[in-house]
């Protein structure tokens, strides 16, 4: 299912969710300083404006009918990926807190072959937004967590900036962890003993609208996401 | 030997499974069912049908297993197969969630290529 106005081997997917008041600005960096990418915005069944912003500005879209979550927006960036047939794609988050002058750096090493999945860390050189503390902490707890059971090292397990080659273009449209699934795609990597690497990107504090984790959420985030590792890990058997 | 279950108890017992089965075969021909995921309860319905006409299985079985009070072990029993039925619920809504996701994508993906088809025919 091909379509006629694909100019680049790489997409940038974009996943969208109630976000009006971001999009326009995030799409539009991305259309004036980068046409050389491809993107395609994944509006995730907003309840706002998204839909008819996304339409008005004639900007490449999909309308998912109902929310899907996170997993399943990316996993449908992804299956448009495959069936597009690009050789890379790239995941940013919806709200700016990416700045699209990365992703030059960050797929070059895919595109020299170097390696099958890339991610964007605010970890490795500490610039730019750094989160919260106690987001650190649990984002150090899962890292640790992955770093026990896998033996291999990433800082920012939680990053949803990230590329991946078309190897896992194929993976992830067929399978996509669902809910928050950032920590998981990248054990599945591991596991799959893929190259694995993590370059550093300064990133921005999200420009209007609120983070889709609160408090209450984050409890919640931490038991389900450390139950997936664990089973994601047990379910691979001893293969390291 | 006494009786484990009086008389006029099994009579009672066995009209409420006759009424079960009936129950779930009306269900069945009326498609409000799927065969598929029927079978766990006919089989718990054949399952206590057998022990209302045989119940020194049941009580033999619950010594076995070391539990001394009949009615003790015949509600340890339903809550177990109670709890099979949930889980198997369970795996079922979980199973349909994922295809539900899948169908969704699929929509979005098709819809945005009639959308295109259909700005192109306007083009034209």
């Amino acid at each position: 299912m091909g379509t006629a106005n694909k100019n680049s081997d790489v997409l940038i997917i974009i996943p969208a969710y109630n976000e009006s008041e971001n999009i326009e600005n995030i799409v539009d960096e991305i259309t004036t300083g980068y046409p050389q990418y491809d993107y395609v915005v994944v509006n995730d069944g907003s309840s706002d404006d998204t839909a008819r912003i996304l339409k008005k500005r004639g900007y490449n879209h999909i309308n998912c009918p109902i929310n899907l979550g996170i997993g399943g927006a990316i996993q449908t960036g992804y299956r448009y990926a495959k069936a597009n047939d690009y050789e890379i794609a790239v995941q940013i988050d919806g709200d700016g807190q990416h700045d699209p002058a990365y992703i030059a750096e960050i797929i070059a090493p895919i595109e020299k072959g170097e390696a099958d999945y890339v991610i964007g860390s605010r970890f490795v050189n500490k610039e730019g937004f750094q989160s919260s503390f106690t987001r650190r902490l649990g984002i150090h707890f899962l890292s640790g967590l992955i770093t026990v059971l896998c033996f291999h090292r990433v800082k920012d397990v939680t990053s949803g900036f990230r590329a991946v080659n078309r190897f896992f273009i194929n993976v992830f449209a067929e399978n996509y962890p669902i809910d928050y699934p950032e920590p998981e795609a990248i054990l599945d990597a591991i596991m799959r003993r893929k190259r694995i690497l993590e370059l550093p990107v300064v990133m921005r504090e999200r420009e209007t609208g609120k983070s889709s984790i609160n408090f209450k959420k984050s409890i919640y985030y931490m038991i389900k996401v450390t139950l997936d590792i664990i089973v994601c890990r047990i379910s691979y058997g001893i293969r390291r | 030997m006494f009786q484990i279950i009086p008389k006029r108890l099994t009579i009672v017992l066995i009209i409420v499974i006759v009424a079960y089965f009936t129950i779930i075969l009306s269900l069945l021909k009326h498609k409000k069912l799927n065969m598929k995921y029927t079978l766990l309860w006919l089989f718990t319905g054949v399952a206590f049908l057998i022990l209302v006409l045989r119940p020194e299985i049941l009580v033999w079985f619950l010594r076995m297993i070391g539990i001394v009070g009949t009615m003790n072990g015949l509600f340890l029993v339903l809550i177990g197969f109670l709890i099979m039925l949930v889980l198997s619920l369970t795996s079922i809504a979980s199973r349909q969630a994922s295809r539900i996701t899948k169908l969704i994508q699929t929509q979005g993906l098709l819809e945005k290529r009639v959308r295109e088809l259909e700005e192109r025919l306007d083009k034209e």
